[in-house]
C-alpha cells in the first residue's frame, strides 16, 4: 500500500507547466468531445425522463404534455400493488446475488486464482454463459425447463403434468435467480479475478508458511488487499439487482406480472400501446434506488484518487 | 370534427370508446375521388415472421407490384417487437402501409394522428363490406382509418376423432353442461380437458371475454370494458366463478404455457380441447393434412339462455397507412388495393388459408375448417374484437393482464382482484 | 531443518485439498456447461426423431440440417452483416474516446479529473430505460434539423452513438486504472523531450495499453453485439437490424421446431465466443479495476 501512495505522488505530471496552444487543445478535444456525447445522450435523457415523471403524456406530441405533479407517484404507491410486489422481488434478487452468487463467484475467483488444477478449464467453462446473448440464453433455458425439457423428461413427467418451472408462483422467482446467476456469477469470477492478479503472492505464501488456515488468509490478507475491487463487486451486485430486465423480458415477455420486477414495470409502461409516463416515475424511483450505490462507490473511488 | 365530442368529457369519449359503444356519424362529404394515380416506390410493413402469412402477404404485394407497377420493399418484424415499437414507428419513418389491428388499437393512434385518412379508399370499398366491419374501421372523428384482411372467431376448438372416440358427437356441445361432460369424459381418459395457457398475459382474456358475454351479455361486457360498468359488480366476480368450474380440467402449468404450449397439447392429442382464435390452421396443417382435417370449432356454449350463443370474439387484421410515410398517396392504393375483392384473392391464392373480410368473396374454396368458422361466425348476432382491443392499451395489458393471471394463482382472490381492477381503472390517466 | 518438514507436511495437506477442491469445482463446472452442451446435442438432431422417439432416445441421426435450415431461414448473411457494421466501430469509438478520457485524467492533474471519472461512471450505470423516449425524439429532431430522419434514427450511425455514449464510462474507468500501473518516468521523460499531448498519448501511452485494450475489446464486443434493446427501438427498418433480433424472429417463427431454434442459437452465439476464445490469453492479464499492485 505505501509503495502505492508513492508512486501516485509521480503518477501524475504534477509541476504546473505551460501548455503551448496546440496542447490545450488536443488536451480539450481528448475530454470535451468525449464528455460532450456522453452528456448529450446519456445524462439529458435521463434528466428529461425524470422531468416527464412529473407529466401526463402518451410520449407523441410534445404539444400534449400536461402537468401532473405527483399524480403519477401517487398512482403507483396507493393503486398499484404490482409495484410493491416488484419492490419485494427487487429486494429478494438483491439478497439473492449480495448472499449466494457474488459470493460464489468471488470464491470461484479465489480458488482459480490459485491455479489449483484445470484453472484454465474451469474459468473458461464459468464465464461462457457470460458472453451469450440474452436470446441464446432463452433458448437455452428453455430447452432444460419447457414442460417436454430436459429436467421435466428425466423426472419422468408427462406434459400434460410437467413441473410448472416458470409458472409457479412458489418457485418461479428462483428459477429466474438461477438463470441469472448462470450469468452473473461468471462476471463477478472475471472481476475478481481481473483484481487478485494485484496481489503479491509472497503475502499468502508467507501466511502459509505462519500457519493460517486457507479461511484466515482469504479473511485476513486478500479481502483487505482487494477492498476496492470488493467495492466495484458490490456496486455491481447491486445495480444488477435493481435494474434487472433482460432475463425476465426473454421469459415473459412485457406481460411478466408472474416475476413482477421493477425493470419490466418501467418497459411495461413506457412502451408499447399503454405507453405512459407512469413507466417514466418508475424508471425514476429505479434511478433514486441505485444512485446511492452509485454515489457510494464514487467516494471511494474519490477517496482513492485523493490518497 | 364530429357531433359526439358536444357536450361531452374528453375522458367519458375516450373510455366511452370502446367497440360497439360508438354510434358513428357516417355523413362524410362525398367528394370525387382524386385522379390523380399514385406512382412511385413504396414500402409495407408486415407484423409477422411466420412463414405462412409472409407467404400471403408477399402474394398480396407481387399482385399490387405486377398490377399497379410500383416497387413494394417488404419490411417484416416480428410481431410482439412490432407491438412494443408501434408508437416509435409510427413517429418515427414508418412503411408506408402497415398491418394492424382494428378496435381501441388502431383508434389511439388515429387520434393521435398517426394514420392516414382513408375515407377516400372507403368510399370505393363501401360496397363491398358489412357495415360492421366499416365501423370497426372508423376511428373516433368519424372517418375510417383501417382497411379489413381477415378475421378468425374465438371458439372452442377440438379434434373430431376424440370426441368421436368418447362417444360424443362432435358437432353438438351446445351448453356449458355438455361441455363439462364432454370435459369429465377426458379426464377419466387421463387427458387435459380444457388447455390453457397465459405466460404471455393476454391469451386468457379471451376466456373471460366469452364467458362475461354468454353469462352476463353483449351490452354488460361493451360497457364494462368501457369504464360503464364497475370491476367490482357482482356480475364480474360470476364470471370468474363460472371459470372456476373449468379449472379441474385444466391443465396445472397455464402461467408456464403461451397460446402455442396450450395448442401443442392438443396437436399431440394430450388435450381434448382449447379456447383459441382460429389462426392455428397452419401449424396442424405442418404437421399432416390429417391432423388438420380433424381440426374442428364450435362457438363457446350456451351459459345464460337469455343470451345463448350470440357474440363471438373475432378480432379483424388489416392495414393502415401511416401519416409519416413517405409516399402517402401510393399507400392508400395499395391499400385499396389489398381490401378488394382482387388483392383478398392473390392472398387466398397463395394457399395459405384465411378467412376474408371482403363479403363478395368467392369462399368455394374453403376447406371444411374454414366454413365451419364461417359458420361460427354467423351464430353471433355481436362481434367484439378482443379484450386487448376493446379497451384502453394502459389498462387491458398492465392491469388486467397480471389480474387474470393472479387469479390463475389463487381464484379464491377474486374479490381483492375485482377491488384492485376497479381501483386501478380509476388512477388511469386522462388521455 | 524442521521447518522445511513442516512445510512439507503442509504442502501435502494442501496438495490433498486442493484436489478435492479441483474435484468439486470441476464438477459444478460440467454442470455449468451442460444446458449449453444439451442444446448443442439437440440442435443436431432433426426433431421429428424426438417427436417420434422422445427426448432421451438415442439418436438414430446427428447431422447439421437444422444449421443448413437456419442459415437458410435466417437471412444470416444481411444480419450478421448489421451487426459487424454496427460492433466494430462502437468497441473502437468507446476504446479510442474512453482512452483519451483516461489519458487525461490519469497522466494530468486537473481539478476536474474526478468528477468526470464519476460522472462518466455513474453514467454507465444508469438503466437504459430511463433515458430512452427522450433519446428517441433527439434523435428525431437531430434528423429533422439536418433534412433526414434517418440521420440518426433507424441508421446504424444512432445504435453506434448511444452504446459509445454509454460503454464509454466503463472503458474509461479500466482505462485509467491499468494507466496508474504504467510507470511515469515514462512520461516524465517524454514531457521533458517536449513532446506534444498528441505525441505523448499516441506514441507513448496507447501502446502499452494494449493488454487492457484487449480485454476491454472481449467484454465490449460480448455487450455489444448481445445488445437488442437499442437495436429494437431505434430502428424500423429490419434490414438494418442486428443478428440478435433475427434470432427473435426465430424464436417468434418457428414455435414447433425447437431444435432448428437451438441450431440457430448456437449461430448466433458463434462470434462472441470466438473472440472470447482468440483473445483468452490476455483476458484477464490486462483487466485493471483500481487494483493495488504498484
Amino acid at each position: 500500500m505505501n509503495s502505492t501512495a508513492a508512486n501516485k505522488d509521480t503518477s501524475k505530471v504534477s509541476r504546473r507547466r505551460a501548455f503551448s496552444p496546440q496542447d490545450r487543445l488536443t488536451l480539450g478535444a481528448f475530454i470535451g468531445v468525449p464528455t460532450a456525447l456522453h452528456l448529450l445522450l446519456v445524462w439529458i435523457p435521463a434528466i428529461a425522463t425524470i422531468g416527464l415523471s412529473f407529466t401526463y403524456w402518451t410520449g407523441i406530441h410534445i404539444s400534449d404534455i400536461k402537468w401532473a405533479g405527483f399524480a403519477n407517484y401517487h398512482n403507483i404507491f396507493f393503486s398499484t400493488p404490482v409495484f410493491w410486489s416488484a419492490l419485494k422481488d427487487n429486494v429478494i434478487w438483491l439478497a439473492w446475488f449480495g448472499l449466494i452468487a457474488t459470493p460464489l463467484g468471488v470464491l470461484l475467483a479465489y480458488q482459480i486464482d490459485r491455479q489449483i488444477r484445470g484453472h484454465a478449464f474451469f474459468q473458461t467453462a464459468y464465464y461462457i454463459p457470460v458472453v451469450l446473448s440474452l436470446a441464446v440464453t432463452g433458448i437455452i433455458w428453455n430447452f432444460m425447463l419447457r414442460p417436454d425439457g430436459f429436467i421435466n423428461g428425466i423426472l419422468g413427467k408427462d406434459i400434460t403434468n410437467p413441473i410448472s418451472f416458470f409458472g409457479d408462483d412458489r418457485w418461479n422467482l428462483y428459477v429466474i435467480l438461477v438463470m441469472a446467476s448462470w450469468r452473473h456469477i461468471g462476471y463477478i469470477m472475471l472481476l475478481y479475478l481481473a483484481g487478485l492478479k494485484a496481489v503479491d503472492p509472497a503475502l499468502r505464501e508467507a501466511a502459509a508458511l505462519d500457519g493460517a488456515t486457507e479461511w484466515e488468509t482469504f479473511r485476513k490478507i486478500i479481502l483487505p488487499t482487494m477492498r476496492p475491487v470488493n467495492i466495484i463487486v458490490l456496486v455491481i451486485t447491486i445495480i444488477e439487482s435493481l435494474r434487472a430486465f433482460d432475463i425476465v423480458y426473454i421469459i415473459y415477455g412485457t406481460s411478466g406480472a408472474q416475476v413482477p420486477i421493477l425493470g419490466t414495470l418501467v418497459f411495461q409502461n413506457i412502451s408499447g400501446e399503454g405507453q405512459s409516463m407512469k413507466g417514466a416515475a418508475y424508471a425514476t424511483i429505479l434511478f433514486i434506488l441505485s444512485i446511492g450505490p452509485i454515489i457510494a462507490y464514487l467516494r471511494q473511488s474519490f477517496k482513492e484518487d485523493v490518497k | 370534427m364530429s357531433v359526439e365530442q358536444n357536450g361531452v368529457s374528453r375522458r367519458t369519449l375516450i373510455k366511452g370508446a370502446a367497440l360497439g359503444g360508438i354510434g358513428i356519424a357516417g355523413g362524410a362529404t362525398v367528394l370525387s375521388s382524386c385522379g390523380s394515380k399514385a406512382s412511385g416506390p413504396m414500402s409495407f410493413g408486415a407484423r409477422t415472421v411466420d412463414e405462412s402469412p409472409t407467404k400471403q402477404l408477399k402474394g398480396l404485394v407481387a399482385a399490387y407490384e405486377k398490377k399497379s407497377g410500383n416497387k413494394v420493399t417488404y419490411n417484416a418484424t416480428e410481431s410482439n417487437a412490432f407491438q412494443n415499437n408501434l408508437s416509435q414507428y409510427l413517429q418515427g419513418t414508418p412503411d408506408d402501409a402497415f398491418q394492424w389491428m382494428a378496435g381501441y388499437r388502431m383508434q389511439f393512434f388515429a387520434e393521435q394522428g398517426l394514420l392516414a385518412d382513408l375515407s377516400d379508399v372507403w368510399k370505393d370499398l363501401d360496397s363491398q363490406y358489412d357495415n360492421s366491419y366499416k365501423i370497426a374501421s372508423t376511428g373516433l372523428d368519424g372517418k375510417q382509418y383501417f382497411v379489413p384482411q381477415s378475421w378468425y372467431p374465438w371458439g372452442l376448438h377440438y379434434r373430431k376423432s376424440m370426441v368421436k372416440e368418447l362417444g360424443l358427437d362432435p358437432e353438438n356441445i351446445a351448453t356449458f353442461d355438455d361441455m363439462l361432460k364432454m370435459f369429465d369424459a377426458m379426464k377419466k381418459k387421463g387427458l387435459v380437458g380444457f388447455a390453457a395457457g397465459d405466460k404471455g398475459g393476454w391469451e386468457a382474456m379471451g376466456t373471460f371475454d366469452i364467458i362475461n358475454a354468454r353469462l352476463n351479455g353483449y351490452q354488460f361486457h361493451v360497457d364494462l370494458l368501457a369504464g360503464r360498468e364497475k370491476w367490482t359488480d357482482q356480475r364480474v366476480i360470476d364470471v370468474f366463478k363460472q371459470w372456476e368450474l373449468l379449472l379441474p380440467y385444466t391443465n396445472k402449468n397455464v402461467l408456464d404455457l403461451e397460446w402455442d404450449g396450450a395448442m401443442q397439447l392438443l396437436l399431440q392429442k394430450k388435450a381434448g380441447s382449447t379456447l383459441m382464435g382460429s389462426w392455428f390452421g397452419g401449424n396442424f396443417k405442418e404437421k399432416s393434412q390429417e391432423d388438420y382435417d380433424d381440426l374442428w370449432i364450435v362457438p363457446f356454449p350456451e351459459i345464460n339462455p337469455e343470451h345463448g350463443v350470440d357474440t363471438i370474439d373475432a378480432p379483424i387484421d388489416g392495414f393502415c397507412v401511416a401519416a409519416n410515410g413517405a409516399n402517402v398517396e401510393v399507400g392508400k392504393d395499395f391499400i385499396k388495393f389489398a381490401g378488394d375483392k382482387e388483392g383478398m384473392q392473390a392472398m387466398l391464392d397463395t394457399g395459405i388459408p384465411m378467412t376474408s373480410a371482403n363479403k363478395n368473396q368467392d369462399t368455394s374454396t374453403y376447406d371444411a375448417f374454414q366454413k365451419q368458422q364461417l359458420n361460427v361466425m354467423s351464430q353471433a348476432k355481436y362481434i367484439t374484437q378482443f379484450l386487448d382491443r376493446d379497451t384502453r392499451p394502459d389498462f387491458a395489458g398492465p392491469v388486467v393482464g397480471p389480474a387474470i393471471q393472479s387469479w390463475y394463482k389463487n381464484p379464491k382472490d377474486v374479490n381483492k382482484i375485482v377491488d384492485s381492477l376497479q381501483a386501478q381503472w380509476e388512477a388511469l390517466p386522462e388521455l | 531443518m524442521s521447518t522445511i518438514v513442516v512445510n512439507k507436511e503442509y504442502r501435502d495437506r494442501q496438495k490433498r485439498k486442493d484436489a478435492l477442491i479441483s474435484l468439486f469445482i470441476g464438477f459444478f463446472a460440467l454442470l455449468w456447461i451442460f444446458p449449453l452442451v444439451w442444446t448443442l446435442y439437440s440442435s443436431l438432431r432433426p426433431y421429428v426423431d424426438l417427436e417420434a422417439n422422445g427426448v432421451f432416445s438415442f439418436p438414430e441421426h446427428l447431422n447439421l440440417q437444422n444449421y443448413f435450415d437456419a442459415i437458410r431461414r435466417m437471412n444470416l448473411p444481411l444480419y450478421f452483416t448489421n451487426t459487424a457494421i454496427i460492433t466494430i466501430p462502437a468497441v473502437v469509438l468507446t476504446l479510442f474516446l474512453g482512452s483519451l478520457m483516461a489519458f487525461v485524467v490519469s497522466r494530468y492533474s486537473f481539478k476536474a479529473n474526478v468528477a468526470l471519472l464519476l460522472f462518466f461512471t455513474a453514467g454507465n450505470l444508469l438503466p437504459g430505460q430511463l433515458i430512452f423516449i427522450p433519446l428517441f425524439k433527439m434523435y428525431l429532431a437531430i434528423g429533422d434539423a439536418v433534412g433526414d430522419r434517418r440521420f440518426l434514427y433507424d441508421s446504424h450511425w444512432g445504435i453506434i452513438l448511444i452504446h459509445v455514449a454509454f460503454q464509454m464510462g466503463f472503458a474509461t474507468f479500466v482505462l485509467s486504472s491499468y494507466m496508474k500501473t504504467i510507470p511515469k518516468e515514462i512520461s516524465e521523460s517524454a514531457m521533458i523531450d517536449g513532446a506534444s499531448v498528441f505525441t505523448h498519448y499516441f506514441n507513448i501511452i496507447l501502446p502499452l495499453l494494449r493488454p487492457a485494450l484487449a480485454s476491454l475489446t472481449v467484454l465490449m464486443t460480448t455487450w455489444i453485439y448481445n445488445d437488442f434493446f437499442w437495436a429494437l427501438v431505434l430502428t424500423s427498418s429490419d434490414s438494418k437490424r442486428p443478428i440478435t433480433s433475427a434470432l427473435g424472429r426465430l424464436t417468434g417463427e418457428y414455435v414447433t421446431d425447437y431444435n432448428l431454434l437451438a441450431a440457430g442459437a448456437m449461430i448466433a452465439a458463434l462470434p462472441t465466443l470466438i473472440v472470447f476464445f482468440v483473445l483468452r490469453k490476455q483476458f484477464v492479464a490486462g483487466l485493471t479495476l483500481g487494483s493495488t499492485k504498484g
